[in-house]
């Protein structure tokens, strides 16, 4: 099959075959009209006998081009002056009219046979310059298409490998170091197609067929198979192909690098802020416990047990305050690792938010909580232990807004939604009305250290977030922000419901 | 005097968890490791044992399952965080409770009173009331009655309640309470008990959003924390 898929890009094969056919046409055919009307050469017209001829010449010039019709044409005026025109059986004309009649003849046959064939000529070359056009186009359609990547480029050299009637073929590209690296190899082993070729070699030469940008060399195609050597417009087709799968080299080449750069220059200033965010975070805390302590240790100073309480509760508030932020910087680590395992399972979200709320409502004693729970739409499939994560880094995020607001309260709500365009998905939002959040927040409101107020001390809010996301992530549901209608922020999440 | 193992390889720890359960009264005995642990137990039977589940030498999970041997003596696991499957594996090798550190005295303490109360023979027999803000429970004379009448369990419930009653405090692991009421057939069909564990709460829990009878774990299991009122 592709043998002759490649060689019908010229139409070759059966070319040879149809010019061969026509020659029979013009000698056969003159042969037949003859054995057909000599009977009847004394009752027909000649006219009506040079006429069959014609036909034979166009039939030899179609199926076989000008140099059949020329042969027809020949053998059919000689063959109609000497059996039909009188005297017969000689090439001696007698009467005046039949001369003019047969020099018509063979203008007329020299004429229909060269104008015929140079049209055929010119649509066939227009057809080829199609064809050759479509394979270009759709071998090219891959590299737009699909873009950068390995299979990309897998399916361009299989594709190319099959079209061609080649039996494997390999992709190299420059490395570093100057040399040829192996990217893709097709119908072979890896590493069985070498990209360098020793004329002394046994067996054919291989086609290869360098990559290049302006003068600068990004890899080699290397073909190895049984096939005629490629034509003219084969090498066209795939110079053009190369030189489009050069510029894609290029373009990944020069887009990892930026974005390396990028990655490098965002990975540099996250861990700045972080650096700063968690000696400040981590500090804090700690310096309120270790000022309650010394206090405490001073034998100088007489203090009653009610002092002493107070002093010892806020020890035990920073102990947890702390003992929270390193478990949200450890989870928030192993979700950037990579490391969390998540268990799916069925999940009772009204449970699960009951308790988070009820521990939150501890948290926030200034702040009041109200649940809205549709009983039809409160089971999901999650993870258990990733599901009051989320919901106490939201319910925190959530009171953290309220405590600077007019309205101290907050509302979560559970219930059915159609967010993500997939059909039974259970959200949790969880309701503030603060100040909400501007355009500018809202760009780094997931990154884990950002801080919409620089001034407050409280742990890191983005940290919260970007850890609800990460888990939310994990569980194939999806966490978002909308406006509180008539201010404020709310956060949701959703997940898939259990049928 | 009652006499409780602590094992830790942290002093720190192993110290503060000495001073907390001295000044109650009890009598404390230290292991750095789990093999320590192992001949101290041997030696002179410990009635509770605080276990830290990561130790060099003989780590906590090994500790169980050698202990678990010769003694049901009760054991609480202390781990840190993130250490589910660990947790699961003490739990399902005959641990009774866990907690995570941090944690503060009085839960530690809790923990304590509730599996000291049942080692203590209230090994409950199925003949213990339960009293739950309204609600009765009558193991023996398998009846439930609620403010508005008597609620009826079916035979899978009852069997649920019983396992869950049998071990008060305990920390059941799903695959122990799976085991227990449908048998070795549903090994981790976690979702059937979940069903069944929320059908049981609409029946016995006051709030069943809020229970307090039968808390959850999550990812882990059940515990029966409801308060028995004494025998029928």
């Amino acid at each position: 099959m592709s043998t002759s898929r490649a060689a019908a890009l010229l139409g070759a094969a059966p070319r040879g075959r149809m010019r061969a056919l026509g020659f029979l046409i013009a000698l056969a055919g003159p042969a037949i009209v003859v054995a057909v009307f000599l009977p009847f050469r004394d009752t027909l017209q000649p006219l009506t006998i040079g006429f069959s001829f014609l036909v034979v010449v166009v039939a030899a010039a179609i199926v076989g081009r000008l140099g059949p019709g020329l042969l027809a044409a020949v053998v059919s005026f000689l063959t109609f002056n000497f059996f039909f025109l009188p005297p017969y059986d000689s090439f001696v004309i007698a009467r005046g009219e039949h001369v003019v009649a047969l020099v018509v003849f063979l203008a007329l046959s020299v004429l229909i046979s060269s104008l015929y064939s140079r049209a055929v000529d010119r649509a066939d070359v227009a057809e080829a310059k199609e064809r050759e056009l479509q394979m270009l186009q759709e071998l090219s359609r891959d590299l737009v298409v699909r873009g950068p990547g390995e299979d990309t480029y897998e399916a361009l050299v299989r594709d190319v490998v099959e079209r061609f009637g080649f039996d494997a073929g390999a992709l190299f590209v420059s490395g570093s170091d100057g040399g040829l690296d192996e990217r893709v190899v097709v119908g072979a082993a890896p590493g069985s197609i070498s990209p360098s070729w020793n004329p002394a070699d046994p067996g054919r030469a291989p086609e290869r067929l360098p990559l290049s940008v302006g003068n600068r060399t990004l890899g080699l195609i290397v073909l190895t198979g049984t096939r005629d050597p490629l034509d003219p417009a084969e090498v066209r087709v795939l110079r053009a192909v190369c030189d489009q799968l050069a510029l894609v080299l290029e373009r990944d080449r020069l887009l990892r690098a930026a974005t390396d750069a990028e990655i490098l220059r965002q990975t540099e200033t996250a861990r700045r802020n972080m650096l700063a965010a968690v000696s400040h975070d981590l500090r804090s805390p700690l310096a309120a416990i270790k000022a309650s302590v010394t206090d405490l240790l001073d034998p100088e100073v007489p203090r009653s047990d009610v002092d002493r309480d107070a002093v010892l509760q806020v020890v035990d508030r920073e102990a947890d305050r702390l003992d929270a932020l390193v478990a949200n910087l450890l989870d928030l680590s192993r979700i950037e690792a990579g490391v969390v395992q998540v268990r799916l399972e069925h999940v009772d979200l009204a449970e699960a938010v009951t308790a988070e709320v009820d521990a939150a409502a501890l948290r926030w004693p200034g702040v009041r909580i109200a649940m809205d729970i549709d009983d039809a739409h409160e089971i999901a499939i999650a993870d258990p232990v990733f599901v009051p994560r989320v919901v106490s880094n939201l319910l925190d995020n959530a009171a953290r807004a309220a405590t600077s607001a007019d309205a101290r309260s907050i509302e979560i709500e559970i219930g059915p939604t159609v967010h993500g365009e997939r059909n039974a998905q259970v959200a949790v939002k969880v309701v503030d009305h603060g100040v909400g959040l501007t355009t500018m927040e809202r760009t780094q409101l997931f990154l884990p250290f950002s801080r919409l107020d620089e001034r407050t001390t409280k742990l890191g809010s983005g940290l919260g977030l970007a850890i609800a996301r990460g888990f939310v992530d994990l569980m194939g549901g999806e966490l978002w922000l909308e406006d509180t209608p008539g201010g404020g922020a709310t956060f949701a999440f959703s997940l898939q419901e259990a049928s | 005097m009652t006499k409780i193992l602590v094992v830790d390889d942290e002093p720190q720890i192993r110290e503060a968890i000495q001073r907390s359960l001295v000044a109650r009264d009890y009598d404390v005995e230290l292991a750095a490791d789990g093999a320590i642990a192992l001949d101290l137990a041997a030696a002179s039977p410990p009635d509770l044992v605080v276990l830290d589940l990561n130790m060099p030498v003989l780590d906590g999970l090994e500790f169980c399952r050698r202990i678990r041997t010769w003694s049901s003596v009760p054991i609480i696991v202390l781990s840190v965080r993130d250490e589910e499957p660990d947790k699961i594996a003490a739990l399902d090798l005959g641990a009774d409770d866990y907690l995570t550190k941090p944690f503060g005295t009085g839960e530690l303490l809790a923990r304590v009173r509730a599996l000291l109360r049942r080692g203590e023979g209230a090994q409950a027999d199925h003949r213990t009331n339960y009293q739950l803000d309204g609600v009765s429970i009558d193991m023996q004379a398998h009846r439930v009655t609620r403010s508005d009448g008597d609620v009826h369990l079916t035979k899978t419930e009852w069997s649920l309640l019983e396992a869950l009653t049998a071990h008060p405090g305990k920390l059941l692991t799903h695959r122990w309470l799976l085991e227990r009421v449908w048998g070795d057939t549903y090994g981790d069909d976690v979702e059937v008990l979940r069903v069944f564990v929320s059908q049981l709460r609409r029946k016995i829990e006051p709030d069943p959003r809020r229970p307090r009878a039968i808390v959850t774990e999550p990812g882990i299991g059940y515990r029966w924390s409801g308060e028995a009122t004494g025998d029928a």
